[in-house]
């Protein structure tokens, strides 16, 4: 039997609850046009650490799904993909907010019970 | 130069596998983003070649990343149809090996194999069955998990709940093995008596008489101690393991009884043999076969007790 210490079980629920907040950061951050490795700065600093390999394969998921366009830029000396939120995922991206506010408030009813 | 060839394997690794349509599109997203983390890292003062290797480790296993670009799983069976496949997998081998095996004992014995033959056959062809049953089901479930997309499998209801199993420790069961050892005795007595077969133009016994009295009473005996288990699995209302023990050896001692009665010829009637069979024109060949199939029947009868009776013993300790 291996024991997974405190510490592992702690992560692996934080994993959990985090997991999706990416798509929503990333719908919202390229509001603004952005590309690969500027984005993931971007949610390094903004809080939503993420892996490269989690997030290049995200952004080519949600193209596909059409939450995404994408353009390359070729006018600097390396060129560059960039995407840029669609209507569909600035939709998208309001129902997951939604969804988020709802539960922020029905998790401050569980822990403060009186309000 | 190192710095290319490493960052160009990496990125020939990842797209391998990729649709042809995307290679060029990943090939170029893919370096142009390499290319900035290791800039990123050359500025903070990180050697050139420490920071290429630090963002492809980074990156990791690109297979698994080409996993991710196109969505496919990481797993040979996925929790999807686990559970199918599980099930699947031990109905047919608790069904199919044994089958097999059977049969193949069976053609070997009547081909007059040597019995070390005849278990070495039946065990190899169990292990062959095994083996591909393993590998031909978990194959088809694996192209499935590949093939069907999202497609859900049917949802579970209490419809799919499995029967509440008997405990075989019930007046119904108490019943009916006293009634079978009941009518088996009387046919045994009937048969000797009168005769069962109606051959020439008289009754006569299926049973040889030379089984009298010795092997009678030693059957007999035997089947007293039967529905005294089955009285007392009734008094105690239900299974247990010493209930299983005895109901082992009682199958046991039958079966060897009744084997070796045949192994010598004097189970079945010679006078009955030569009147329904050798007299119509069966020959010997049929009747040795017919022998062996007989054998056979018996040791099956014996193993299903067997392994019902320990079955019982199981339910009954929950």
């Amino acid at each position: 039997m291996i024991r997974v210490s405190e510490d592992e079980i702690l992560e692996t629920h934080l994993q959990e609850l985090r997991r999706g907040t990416v798509v929503l950061a990333c719908l919202r951050l390229l509001v603004t046009p952005g590309y690969g490795y500027g984005l993931l700065e971007e949610l390094d600093r903004r809080g939503f650490a993420t892996d490269a390999n989690t997030l290049y394969p995200l952004l080519r998921r949600l193209e596909k799904q059409g939450f995404l366009t994408s353009e390359w830029n070729t006018d600097e000396a390396r060129p560059r993909k960039f995407y840029r939120t669609s209507a569909a995922g600035i939709r998208l991206a309001d129902s997951l907010t939604r969804d988020w506010l709802a539960l922020t408030r029905a998790i401050a009813d569980l822990t403060d019970p009186e309000t | 130069m190192t710095r290319t060839s490493l960052t160009e394997r990496y990125i020939a690794a990842t797209i391998r596998s990729l649709p042809p349509d995307a290679q060029a599109d990943v090939r170029a997203e893919l370096q142009a983003s390499i290319d900035d983390a290791v800039e990123a890292r050359v500025d903070q003062g990180e050697g050139r070649e420490d920071a290429e290797r630090d963002v492809l480790n980074g990156l990791g296993d690109p297979a698994a990343l080409a996993a991710g670009y196109t969505d496919r799983p990481l797993h040979l069976i996925g929790p999807r149809y686990f559970l199918t496949w599980w099930r699947l997998l031990k109905l047919l081998l608790l069904i199919v090996p044994a089958c097999a095996a059977l049969g193949v004992a069976i053609g070997q014995a009547v081909a007059e194999a040597s019995p070390g033959e005849i278990v070495g056959q039946a065990v190899s062809v169990a292990l062959a069955a095994i083996v591909h049953l393993s590998f031909w089901v978990t194959l088809v479930f694996a192209i499935l998990e590949r093939t069907t997309g999202g497609k859900p499998m049917p949802a579970w209801n209490v419809d799919h709940l499995p029967e509440p199993q008997a405990k075989g420790a019930g007046l119904s069961e108490l019943v009916g093995s006293l009634v079978f050892l009941g009518l088996a005795a009387a046919a045994i007595v009937w048969d000797h008596f009168r005769g069962f077969a109606f051959a020439g133009d008289q009754w006569m016994s299926v049973l040889d008489p030379r089984m009298w009295p010795w092997a009678v009473t030693a059957l007999f005996v035997l089947m007293a101690a039967e529905a005294a288990l089955a009285i007392a699995v009734y008094a105690y209302g239900r299974w247990t393991r010493w209930f299983a023990v005895a109901n082992t050896v009682l199958a046991v001692l039958t079966a060897g009884l009744l084997l070796s009665l045949l192994a010598r010829g004097e189970l079945v009637n010679p006078a009955f043999l030569e009147a329904v069979f050798l007299d119509n024109g069966v020959g010997q060949e049929v009747l040795r076969i017919l022998a062996v199939l007989m054998a056979f029947g018996i040791a099956a009868i014996a193993v299903w007790d067997v392994i019902d009776g320990w079955l019982k013993a199981r339910r009954g300790r929950r």
